[in-house]
């Protein structure tokens, strides 16, 4: 590694998000706001027309979450965002103040953890809500509500009311960890895509996340 | 314990007066966003706690 005094400041930073993640996480984002303000808001009291809004944005979202699967799963390191047991180990001595852990892999493991909640949730209201699309007239069909009967449609419903209502839960908790100051640094890198090596070597087991 | 809140949306079924849940009760919704705010002021406490704990350990 070359002597940290004389590099240049390019050669210090270290690549966590591509932009390619950067903008799939935008503009998820974008999308999750997107529905739960066309879900919500009328529920709340403000009324306008949603109903068209909210589809075609579920039907981008199903669209990014499906790029973002298959880049997971065939074009990045999908291992580095599963649960391992040094994951565990550190999250269980986490819990016990003033206990020594283990510096995390590129994700720790509260952050593999929510990841897996929001996946589960969100795959579970996009499967949902592409069911539901049966039931609305689209330029591309029309309804059919008698592919299930009322109680299956009942679940249905169930599951992506409950699974939004968690994603406004798991949208608080993603806010608070962005906004905490000794997180500062990864929101940055979800902004500009880079961490200083100084933070990589602080924040990071380097045998765990190889760069 | 009744904290006067419906897990789920029922609706009589228009053939046999039968009732039908129709999905989740949207009663539900300040009770998952109190619990997002739960959650950051029990880790903001631990964090303090943690905090104090290491400044001890480290003064020893």
């Amino acid at each position: 590694m070359a002597d940290s005094s004389s590099t240049p400041d390019v050669q210090q930073k270290v690549l966590r998000h591509t932009l390619a993640d950067r903008l799939y996480h935008w503009l998820m984002a974008l999308c999750v706001f997107v529905l739960l303000g066309t879900a919500f808001l009328p529920i709340l009291g403000i009324k306008f027309e949603w109903v068209d809004i909210h589809w075609m944005t579920g039907v981008v979202l199903a669209a990014l979450v499906l790029v973002h699967i298959v880049r997971a799963l065939f074009f990045q390191d999908w291992r580095s965002m599963v649960i391992d047991g040094a994951d565990i180990r550190d999250m269980a001595r986490g819990v016990v103040p003033g206990a020594e852990t283990g510096k995390p892999g590129k994700y720790n493991g509260l952050q593999k953890l929510f990841h897996l909640g929001v996946a589960i949730f969100v795959l579970g209201i996009i499967v949902s809500g592409l069911l539901m699309l049966l039931k609305i007239d689209t330029p591309f069909w029309r309804r059919n509500p008698y592919w299930f009967g009322n109680d299956t449609w009942g679940y249905i419903y169930a599951v992506h009311g409950l699974f939004a209502m968690a994603m406004v839960t798991m949208i608080v908790i993603h806010i608070y960890f962005a906004l905490r100051p000794d997180e500062w640094h990864l929101t940055r890198s979800m902004l500009r895509g880079w961490i200083t090596r100084k933070e990589y070597q602080e924040h990071h087991d380097q045998s765990r996340w190889k760069i | 314990m009744d904290f006067g809140v419906e897990l789920f949306r029922y609706s009589k079924s228009i053939y046999g007066g039968q009732s039908q849940m129709i999905g989740a009760s949207f009663d539900l919704l300040p009770w998952f966003a109190a619990a997002g705010v739960a959650f950051i002021l029990l880790h903001a406490a631990f964090k303090l706690v943690a905090g104090k704990a290491a400044h001890k350990k480290q003064e020893q």
